[in-house]
């Protein structure tokens, strides 16, 4: 009898201090503990609200040929110096960031999206609709990122071209790897018992992916979605420097890098190209430290 | 393993059918003569270009010209340069030692740090040099390799003058002689040892955590039992075995190096078939581009295909069909 009472006045004590979190809170509290992810998620805070109140920030125009103040040294008037066009570094850093991080965010979401969704149907439906899926995969696998935006830039050069124009041509060419991964999880988990019986009792299969097997994957999709935006950021930067991403019209750090091109700028005006090299190392720095943290708050085996 | 292979090989096939469709639906968009490079793109008189692409055979159905293109490459005829007034293949045959000259030091050089950093810390885990090591690794991933090479250019050759910034050999020097080939290893060495050292973060990473998992395992409490040294341990009983999963990354190298030769050739201004594309692209040399885009995709494929089959030598329970 003792037993039984003292069984009861255990649950009250439990409702007072719910010592069982939910996966999401215990994932949560494990990121806020690691402090190199959290540094790093207040730094991409600061540079995303930099990037985006940038025309606040500073009234240079970033887009006007000054030929008085052409290579100009840091100054007070220009805080980082200008460029052999004579714009401000400082305020086409801020630009650049507006350009690179949305290029960053709007190609991972994309990447997501139809990775996710081709690689969860893959998985789910498995079969013939498999084997063709995963086939155009690694169609699409095959093909070297940078000849073909090269290649398509020179096409289309003169008829569309743009920041948008990049975002759709890059992310149409590497949603691969992502279908690859969601695939793979949703092929394990679907053996699950509980997609059986979300079967048995009639779940539609679109319902079933939605509400059933996409939640169970997700912390895999957002570890990825880290990991891609580090490599979008950083191909975008790459193909900008050589010449072919981002038009010259508009900013972005790593068009503001093709200026170290010219051995010149390389030697004697490191102004010009340390701040968008640092931006762009800093950045992805950031970003990844977020991941491994978002990893291992994920990960409820991890011991941290 | 023989028949798995020749089955990956003739898998590909569909896939180079394919890629070849893409490549040549996109040349026919470009302006000019994509194939044969024989209409000058500075003659814009309509007449004369009628002519030409009459002569060219442009005014065949697709599929004759698809056919014929197809031909011609398996024939190595991939038309002529407008730029350099010399057959494509040619200029491809030149470049393509100094690519891969310089693919193969950035190797050689990710190897050789890849094993000392990645065994020094493997061996010696959660110490001050692990520690240390494991910070670069962090640096390593996140520099983009561009940007090192950028600062690696400033640094080594504008500020101490080690190095040249720009070419493969320094020009005037005899063929074969001592000191053109000294001259051409100190033209490799610094985009090589950026690459290099650049790529070598995740081998590292990857040899640490598996010597350290390995270490744990019952062959190695074995060993130890039975008295081996542990140099010996760790040099040979663990390193056999954390070494094969290593070279799975080779085929992915591979495709890395391929595509990456393009924006590292630019920045050293190295003249290998990446600065080759690059060029082509900005002089309009379309055939000589298109060629290249058909040879980056091939290597790409092979690249992947060799990673697959290294997966298969590193653990031969993988069988994917």
């Amino acid at each position: 009898m003792e037993i039984v009472t003292k069984k009861d006045v255990q649950p009250e004590v439990n409702m007072k201090a719910p010592k069982n979190l939910s996966p999401w809170a215990i994932a949560r509290k494990k990121f806020v503990k690691n402090k190199l992810a959290m540094i790093s998620l207040a730094f991409m805070i600061v540079i995303t609200l930099l990037a985006i109140f940038a025309p606040l920030l500073t009234k240079a125009d970033i887009t006007r040929i000054d030929y008085m103040a052409m290579n100009a040294a840091p100054s007070s008037e220009h805080w980082f110096g200008t460029d052999t066009n004579g714009r401000d570094v400082f305020a086409r850093t801020l630009y650049g960031g507006r350009t690179s991080l949305l290029i960053g965010v709007a190609c991972t979401t994309l990447v997501i999206l139809i990775g996710t969704l081709i690689g969860s149907i893959a998985g789910y439906y498995g079969g013939k609709v498999d084997q063709f899926l995963m086939r155009f995969t690694d169609f699409v696998l095959n093909f070297p990122l940078i000849v073909f935006v090269v290649v398509l830039n020179t096409i289309l050069i003169g008829k569309i071209s743009g920041v948008w124009t990049l975002i759709l041509v890059v992310s149409f060419l590497s949603w691969g790897s992502t279908a690859r991964l969601v695939r793979s999880k949703i092929l394990a988990e679907k053996e699950n018992e509980y997609v059986l019986s979300a079967v048995s009792i009639g779940c539609s299969p679109f319902k079933i992916i939605f509400k059933h097997l996409l939640p169970n994957v997700f912390s895999t999709i957002v570890v990825q979605a880290s990991l891609q935006m580090a490599i979008l950021i950083v191909f975008e930067s790459a193909i900008s420097f050589i010449g072919f991403g981002v038009p010259a019209d508009t900013p972005s750090w790593g068009n503001m890098l093709t200026e170290a091109r010219e051995s010149d700028v390389l030697q004697n005006k490191p102004w010009m190209w340390v701040p968008p090299g640092l931006a762009i190392t800093f950045t992805i720095l950031a970003i990844n430290f977020i991941g491994e943290g978002l990893k291992d708050a994920l990960n409820p085996k991890s011991l941290r | 393993m023989l028949q798995y292979s020749l089955r990956r090989i003739l898998g590909m096939i569909p896939m180079l059918i394919l890629i070849s469709f893409v490549v040549f639906s996109l040349a026919k968009m470009m302006p000019g003569d994509p194939f044969g490079g024989e209409i000058n793109p500075s003659n814009t008189d309509p007449k004369y270009i009628e002519e030409m692409r009459d002569k060219l055979g442009y005014n065949d159905p697709i599929y004759v010209q698809y056919w014929n293109w197809v031909k011609g490459v398996a024939q190595g005829d991939l038309g002529k340069s407008t730029t350099h007034k010399l057959p494509t293949l040619d200029i491809i045959l030149e470049r393509m030692p100094n690519t891969i000259f310089l693919a193969l030091t950035s190797l050689l050089i990710t190897y050789v740090f890849a094993f000392i950093l990645g065994m020094y810390a493997g061996r010696k885990p959660y110490t001050l040099a692990d520690n240390f090591i494991a910070g670069y690794n962090y640096f390593a991933l996140a520099v983009p390799s561009f940007i090192a090479g950028i600062v690696g250019i400033y640094l080594f050759s504008f500020q101490l003058g080690w190095f040249p910034f720009s070419g493969s050999v320094e020009v005037g020097l005899k063929e074969g002689s001592w000191e053109f080939i000294q001259s051409r290893i100190h033209h490799v060495i610094l985009p090589a040892l950026i690459l290099g050292l650049m790529s070598t973060a995740q081998y590292t990473q990857f040899l640490r955590n598996d010597i350290i998992e390995n270490s744990r395992k019952d062959f190695v409490r074995t060993a130890r039992a039975k008295g081996t040294k542990e140099s010996k341990i760790y040099n040979v009983h663990i390193l056999r075995n954390s070494m094969i999963p290593l070279i799975t990354f080779l085929g992915f190298d591979l495709v890395t190096i391929i595509s990456g030769s393009i924006i590292t050739e630019t920045i050293f201004t190295y003249p290998g078939i990446g600065k080759l594309f690059v060029d082509s692209v900005a002089t309009r040399d379309y055939s000589v581009m298109m060629s290249l885009t058909m040879l980056f995709s091939i290597l790409t494929l092979v690249g992947n295909l060799v990673a697959d089959l290294l997966y298969g030598v590193a653990d031969p329970r993988i069988r994917l069909d």
